[in-house]
């Protein structure tokens, strides 16, 4: 089979007979190895549900999702545990950080899990914690650093196992503008150095811009994809608005 | 693999997260201290009781109450700890989501979570345990004072109470834990990482129709004050609370609709200031608790009632039983001629005697006074009375001359000479009575006093000679010893002259000893009577009568005071004791379950008094909002607890008052229950509101 991550014909529906709500509408993509895709939609347009289906938060009215070989609809509660524990990271918005750890305990718990040895787990803790620009901070609690640290923090706990997708909910929603840039710029370090693919789910044309290819969905459905290519972010990010307009435009001259 | 690491780290976050919780829920913590001291100390009755070798019959029954109220006790720590395990897990739903999404499984999850109520269950027991070595002293030495006897301090904790406290704890947990283990199996991931967006889930459904269930609660529990007392059968006042228990859960569901249809209307409370911020609020909090206010309801319930009972017992012991035994020793024998030798050469082996005086009770075979008694005291109400108020003679004579009477009264009314009486009072330092030869007297238990003031109109007491009548020139009531020796609640004392005519009836012998009076000697008297016990195979005519006493009677051939004494205080402790340590865990467990409810609110809702500050509420007004809000809420469970605990503790009150003749006012238990039932409360209510304020004030602008 090729392809990273492949989602077939996936549908889900909320509610019951009388009042079912089609949060995804038979949505198909691939996703290949080492790519940073953007997934974008106005508020109800089922983007955090996708997010959530991929990230075997939810499951899947119908259709399959495949990462690999392995197709996620049809394992069990307790092997979908091993599967995020060895192949997803998350990053939230509200940063989810355990407050009863440190920042350095909370990347290390995520390597514990893993059952590893002390020296990898220092080594890969040592590696994070520099590439993220947070040793200084591995010692505070979550309560006594920034959001922007926090959301460092929760990047470095989802990537330090090398995960094989990385999902990010609106990662940049609580941070202030130079928090949000410099968290772009950690996802594209983790892009580019790592080779880690990423699928983000973001509101915002600018986050959407450090993307490689985005996915544009309404009502449960993929309507656009635009791919960066080649193009500068600044062209890329012209080209987002351009598509966000023509939606917002339709909507404007029915009125 | 290496599991060491997993090990470690998972120690850590189990030890935070139990030092986090600790200061989350200190509240739950330190009542589940207070409950293991108090479980330890009370426990410790069970198995290093030295009290009881001075009630060796009552080998056992403090054991027997204690480990009575100690499984009640269980069952309401057991729901307490499952409560408090069940809340504590759904608040930390979004923590349990994160462990899942990391990969941890959800066995993993649950040992965590269980190891750390393990940790947190086994500071309070260890704190508590040890807090519980000392209030025994505290229980023992209390318990000492009221027996009169000296208490050594020992502080060295019992392994057998520690077992049992241990094992009672332990149970209750492990039984919670387990029952959470299914709650963990049924975790969703989507669901526990949306818990905490969700807002307070409010169903408002069928308000209209449901708000009929207030005047209906309402009017029931009026019904049951106007009722209460009244239901003639135990069927009817099972039934009748049966419809209470029903009430108190009704009551919530009623309040919480009316509330909303109340603001739903725009009655004019809700323009003004807060209310509708307050009402709001309420109503929803009373409507997702209304289960949990219905139990908190029946516990302060019980709590009040268990108070006031052992108020009573309290009451009881520190006033009349002191005039119970007003002589050294007394001794009663149904023959007539009757020496005492045996029984004066094992007082005079084991104590120095001042004097010995032995008299008759005499009779004149009639029984006008005793018939007066059972057709006159309120103890018997109607039993003896003919539905036109005539005294049912039948019914009588049953309980008189039947020859297994019920052991209230002689077959036959009771005299006593002028003379002995006086002597009688001489010992007892009361002034002396005087009588002409035209007159008699009659002698009653103090708490019939103003039950028999007219008894002299009805009395025909003949004189010495036979042809004419005595005038009855009063009533004493001095404590005079008259469960079964001086007569059963009454004598009559006629001039020695009208004796000539009577026969005697039994014969009684007083002893005044000099000194203290050896411990044992009770026993070694009452050794001596014959070894067939009379009591066993009901009461024979003859025997000792105890009269109208019911609630508390106390039936012995002998008294020796300083023997009976702390007997039977030990025999009352017996159920004061229980009664105490029911009603003070209850409150304290039903209190906690409340104060840990709004605490955790106020960290979860901060945003609703962040958002109050925004809109101008300045933190002053906000703090009052908050004082308000908690009052409100603290007071709907205790004030309607109060209302039914109310009717049942008044007429108990009542009954036991005319049954003992405690002095207290009727609703004198029941105000010193409320006092102490609210200062508990005061206690938790300060420190919940404290609580809540600390934890607003990140958020609340000045």
């Amino acid at each position: 089979m090729s392809g990273y991550i492949r989602i077939c014909e996936v549908e889900k529906y909320y509610g019951n007979a009388n009042n079912v709500t089609k949060a995804i509408d038979r949505v198909s993509f691939e996703v290949d190895r080492g790519e940073f895709v953007g997934v974008m939609g106005p508020s109800g347009s089922g983007k955090t549900t996708l997010l959530n289906l991929l990230a075997t938060i939810d499951r899947v009215t119908a259709g399959h999702i495949y990462y690999g070989d392995t197709d996620i609809t049809e394992l069990s509660e307790d092997a979908l545990s091993e599967f995020r524990k060895d192949n997803l990271g998350f990053v939230f918005q509200d940063y989810n950080l355990l407050d009863t750890l440190t920042i350095e305990e909370n990347i290390v718990l995520a390597l514990t899990l893993q059952a590893k040895s002390r020296e990898e787990i220092v080594e890969a803790c040592e590696q994070i914690l520099s590439l993220l620009q947070i040793g200084d901070i591995r010692d505070k609690f979550p309560y006594q650093v920034s959001g922007g640290q926090k959301q460092r923090c929760a990047c470095g706990r989802a990537m330090v196992n090398h995960p094989r997708l990385l999902l990010a909910d609106e990662p940049t929603g609580a941070l202030d503008s130079r928090s949000a840039q410099t968290l772009l710029e950690t996802f594209t370090d983790l892009n580019r150095q790592m080779e880690a693919t990423i699928l983000m789910v973001t509101h915002d044309a600018f986050s959407a811009s450090y993307c490689g290819r985005i996915l544009f969905l309404q009502d449960g459905k993929i309507f656009h994809e635009l791919v960066r290519g080649t193009k500068s972010r600044r062209v890329f990010l012209q080209e987002i608005l351009d598509v966000l307009s023509l939606t917002g435009g339709a909507l404007s001259d029915e009125r | 693999m290496n599991d060491r690491n997993y090990g470690k780290i998972n120690r850590t976050l189990c030890i935070r997260n139990m030092k986090r919780s600790m200061k989350d829920y200190l509240v739950y913590m330190l009542t589940m201290a207070l409950v293991t001291a108090l479980m330890y100390a009370f426990g410790s009755l069970i198995f290093q009781n030295e009290l009881e070798q001075i009630a060796l019959e009552l080998e056992g029954l403090m054991g027997m109450m204690v480990g009575l109220a100690t499984f009640f006790i269980m069952l309401i720590v057991a729901w307490l700890i499952n409560y408090m395990v069940k809340f504590m897990l759904e608040k930390r739903s979004t923590e349990f989501g994160i462990y899942l999404l990391l990969g941890m499984k959800r066995k993993a999850i649950a040992v965590l979570y269980m190891r750390e109520n393990m940790l947190l269950g086994g500071a309070a027991f260890v704190v508590g345990a040890a807090a519980g070595v000392l209030l025994r002293q505290v229980l023992m030495a209390v318990m000492s004072a009221m027996v009169r006897m000296e208490y050594q301090l020992r502080i060295a904790p019992d392994g057998r109470t520690l077992l049992m406290t241990a094992c009672c704890y332990g149970g209750c947990y492990l039984l919670a834990l387990l029952r959470c283990r299914r709650k963990f199996k049924k975790m969703n991931i989507h669901a526990l990482m949306n818990a905490r967006r969700c807002n307070e889930e409010i169903r408002e459904k069928f308000e209209q129709g449901k708000q009929i269930l207030l005047p209906l609660s309402v009017f029931f529990i009026l019904l049951f004050w106007k009722m209460f007392g009244r239901l003639s059968d135990t069927l009817q006042t099972a039934g009748f609370l049966i419809g209470l228990v029903i009430t108190i859960y009704l009551f919530y569901a009623g309040l919480s609709a009316w509330v909303i249809c109340y603001v739903r209307r725009r009655g004019a409370a809700v323009y003004k200031g807060q209310n509708l911020f307050l009402l709001r609020q309420f109503a929803s909090k009373v409507r997702t608790m209304q289960f949990t206010m219905g139990t908190l309801t029946a516990l302060f319930t019980l709590a009040l009632l268990g108070a006031s009972f052992a108020l009573m017992f309290s009451d009881y012991e520190n006033t009349v039983l002191e005039g119970k035994f007003p002589f050294d020793v007394q001794i009663y024998s149904q023959n007539i001629e009757e020496d005492f030798a045996r029984e004066k050469s094992v007082i005079e082996e084991e104590a120095a005697v001042s004097a010995y005086y032995p008299y008759h009770i005499y009779t004149d075979e009639e029984n006008q006074v005793n018939t007066w008694m059972l057709t006159h005291l309120q103890a018997w109400g109607a039993m003896y009375r003919k539905a036109d108020g005539t005294p049912d003679e039948a019914a009588i004579e049953r309980t008189l001359l039947d020859e297994n009477g019920d052991g209230t009264y002689y077959t036959y009314d009771t005299y006593m000479g002028l003379t002995d009486y006086n002597h009688l009072r001489e010992l007892l330092g009361y002034e002396q009575a005087e009588l002409s030869e035209t007159e008699y007297l009659v002698q009653i238990k103090p708490r019939l006093e103003k039950e028999v003031q007219g008894i002299g109109e009805d009395l025909s007491v003949r004189n010495a000679a036979g042809d004419g009548f005595l005038t009855c020139a009063g009533v004493r009531a001095e404590p005079f010893s008259q469960d079964g020796h001086n007569g059963a609640d009454y004598v009559v004392v006629v001039p020695d002259a009208v004796l000539d005519r009577m026969r005697p009836y039994y014969t009684e012998l007083v002893v005044d000893i000099d000194g203290k009076t050896p411990f044992g000697l009770q026993k070694k008297l009452e050794a001596l009577q014959p070894e067939e016990d009379p009591y066993a195979a009901g009461h024979v005519k003859g025997d000792l009568c105890c009269g109208s006493d019911t609630i508390i009677s106390i039936v012995e051939l002998c008294l020796v005071r300083e023997n009976l004494m702390p007997s039977v205080k030990y025999m009352l402790a017996t159920m004061i004791i229980p009664l105490f340590y029911i009603g003070l865990v209850f409150v304290c467990v039903a209190v906690t379950v409340l104060s840990v409810q709004q605490v955790s609110d106020g960290a979860r809702y901060q945003y609703r008094y962040d958002m109050l500050s925004k809109l101008g509420l300045s933190r002053r007004a906000i703090e009052r909002l908050i004082l308000k809000q908690l009052t409100a809420y603290y007071l709907c469970p205790a004030l309607l607890a109060v209302v039914i605990s109310g009717r049942l503790i008044l007429f108990a009150s009542d009954r036991f008052i005319m049954m003992t003749g405690v002095p207290t006012a009727v609703g004198g238990f029941f105000g010193k229950s409320v006092a102490l039932f609210f200062g508990i409360y005061l206690v938790y209510f300060v420190v919940t509101y404290v609580e809540f304020k600390r934890t607003m004030s990140s958020v609340v602008q000045n």
